[in-house]
């Protein structure tokens, strides 16, 4: 039995807005194992948005406890916080989220530059991945002169550089075209099969059901996991 | 982590020239102004004491003024007393001085005339062009000699050598005085303008040519290894002591030096202190351009703290951004401060000293006004929340 790297207990997450009070989510529970390929699927407003910060440590629970890589996340300051991100969680977003004056090669260092990795063990690190990806000859590039692709190969690159404990990729195809997205899809898929835990979260069914295991949001509450 | 912030910032720089350009040109415009102030106040200052410091930095005159019992001490024994009293001093030179005029043949000529003993020629250091000084035993039987400074020569013996005529002095009537020698040019002392001077030897003075009640001044020399400064300022004592402080005046180059170096670090503070105003403004341009820099970038700022940027490091990279923009400016005021006090000292044709602490004062004022107007963006940029600042567009 595969220990748990992601673990949700109970949590809630409200948010205040004029009179309002939003419960984006309310009472979740899930846990996902290590290795796992994991869809979160929901509608928009469902609040799997928000699970994702919560699992990504960029935004804590109004209650209920997480834990990430067996470490509980709930008393954590900023810097603290900063940190667990830094070595648990890769982040892939829809929209590369690139340093847009920055080489490949320096987007993907940036996360070792942050975790005190020394000069010249991050360039060999990074140079490392970028080859697993596929872009040998693209280190010196500026993000704008690389097509989406091959940007999101860039962002995979960084989300793995420091070898998180899981990879959340928020709709990692959405603004790639089909046969691009398929192609990024494999690239998951071969790294979950080298061991990686991935956590994908998308409102496309059909990629969703691509995963090993899918949970299903609506309303703020988990209505299905498989 | 640093060097990659100071990348980072010259990245952006280099993408933003003029803008970057128009918010440094505060900064510019201040350490400029105030590297070129202080520079010329110190070339200034120093070409101003060189000039004094050729004639009299060891001398230290008394001029004994107005008129009353108390002036009697200023005879001609006074010297000794005063040698006797204050440390340091090696001679004292009683002058008497008014003016007259001065005839040889036809021309004739308004001079001053001074009274002196035969020791005040070597004491001042003046130089011969023709003949010889008179000397004490001159004094001592009052004889009729006198030594011309080199513009009365000038004008009353165009044709040359001087020595051996006679002059004619005009008190109540007119007497003749035998030349016997003819000084070199010299420049003025704050005593003594020699060029325009007769000189006669001091007795002479008081008997046929006015009778001295009080000396005109004394020219004290400081003796080596004392600071002139301090023996004036003892002179002074001692006199206020012995005579209150209305009837007399004690002057020294050494003093006016010390006076003048005062007033010109004075004035060049204060204007430096002006023109550090500007640095402010500048340092307000600074708040401004990274402020602007840190909206800009916030979906930056969002990314780099996804990937692990502590609210520390946020802010050290926007304090890192700050500061190399105000050295660049810092260094570019520098240089330009530079320029103007070269163009400037050129043109007035004194001798430019680099004042080394105005460099490094301006510059490390200008990296304070980066960290100090620096903070609250970076500060702001280390509070976003990442959320936000992800979604931002």
């Amino acid at each position: 039995m595969a220990e748990n790297v992601i673990e949700l207990v109970n949590v809630r997450r409200f948010y205040i807005v004029g009179d309002f009070c939003v419960k984006a989510l309310d009472g979740v529970s899930a846990q996902i194992k290590k290795g796992s390929f994991t869809a979160i699927m929901g509608p928009s407003g469902s609040g799997k948005s928000t699970m994702m910060n919560l699992i990504g440590c960029l935004d804590t629970p109004t209650s209920g406890y997480i834990k990430i890589g067996g470490e509980y996340t709930n008393n954590l300051n900023e810097k603290e916080l900063a940190d667990v991100r830094n070595r648990m969680v890769g982040f892939v977003f829809q929209q590369f989220n690139l340093l847009g004056k920055q080489t490949a090669l320096e987007n993907v260092m940036t996360p070792l530059l942050y975790a005190g990795v020394r000069g010249r063990e991050r360039k060999e690190r990074a140079e490392a991945l970028l080859e697993r990806v596929g872009l040998k000859d693209r280190m010196k590039h500026l993000p704008s002169e690389l097509s989406g692709g091959q940007k999101q190969r860039v962002a995979i690159a960084r989300a793995l550089v420091n070898n998180p404990a899981i990879l959340l990729a928020d709709e990692p195809t959405g603004a790639l075209d089909s046969r691009t997205g398929d192609q990024i899809m494999e690239l998951f898929q071969d790294l979950n099969d080298e061991g990686k835990t991935i956590v994908f979260v998308t409102h496309d069914r059909g990629l969703g059901m691509r995963c090993r295991e899918q949970i299903f949001i609506h309303d703020g509450k988990i209505v299905e996991a498989l | 982590m640093i060097w990659e912030n100071i990348k980072i910032a010259l990245t952006s720089m280099v993408h933003n020239k003029m803008r970057t350009l128009l918010s440094l040109l505060g900064i510019i415009i201040g350490v400029g102004s105030v590297v070129a102030i202080l520079n010329l106040g110190q070339s200034a200052t120093d070409s101003i004491t060189e000039s004094m410091n050729i004639g009299g930095i060891d001398m230290v005159n008394i001029f004994p003024s107005g008129s009353s019992r108390e002036l009697n001490v200023f005879d001609e024994s006074f010297g000794e007393t005063l040698m006797n009293n204050v440390d340091g001093i090696e001679a004292v030179l009683p002058t008497a001085s008014s003016s007259t005029r001065v005839r040889s043949g036809q021309d004739i000529l308004s001079v001053s005339i001074s009274g002196v003993t035969s020791n005040f020629f070597e004491v001042n250091n003046t130089e011969l062009l023709y003949g010889e000084y008179f000397t004490s035993l001159d004094n001592i039987n009052r004889r009729q000699v006198v030594v011309l400074g080199k513009d009365v020569a000038d004008e009353l013996f165009p044709a040359g050598n001087a020595v051996g005529s006679y002059v004619s002095i005009f008190r109540q009537s007119s007497k003749r005085y035998l030349v016997v020698g003819v000084l070199d040019e010299k420049d003025a002392t704050l005593g003594n303008s020699f060029n325009t001077t007769i000189f006669i030897p001091l007795n002479t003075y008081d008997q046929r040519f006015r009778h001295i009640v009080t000396m005109s001044s004394y020219t004290c020399k400081v003796q080596e290894g004392y600071n002139a400064t301090v023996v004036s300022d003892e002179i002074e004592n001692y006199l206020t002591d012995l005579i209150g402080s209305d009837y007399f005046s004690v002057m020294s180059a050494a003093s006016l030096v010390e006076m003048t170096e005062d007033v010109m670090i004075t004035l060049s503070s204060f204007l430096a202190a002006i023109a550090a105003i500007s640095l402010l403004v500048g340092g307000i341009g600074i708040m401004n351009i990274m402020l602007v820099s840190v909206a800009e970038r916030t979906r930056e700022i969002g990314i780099r703290k996804a990937l692990g940027a502590s609210p520390h490091v946020i802010m050290g990279q926007f304090l890192v951004e700050a500061l190399t923009l105000t050295i660049i400016g810092g260094i570019i005021g520098i240089a330009f401060g530079i320029g103007i006090s070269y163009t400037i000292i050129n043109m007035a044709g004194w001798q430019l000293h680099l004042s080394y602490f105005a460099i490094v004062l301006s510059l490390a004022f200008s990296m304070f006004v980066g960290v100090f107007f620096g903070w609250y963006p970076a500060a702001k940029a280390s509070k976003l929340d990442p959320i936000e600042s992800l979604s931002y567009e």
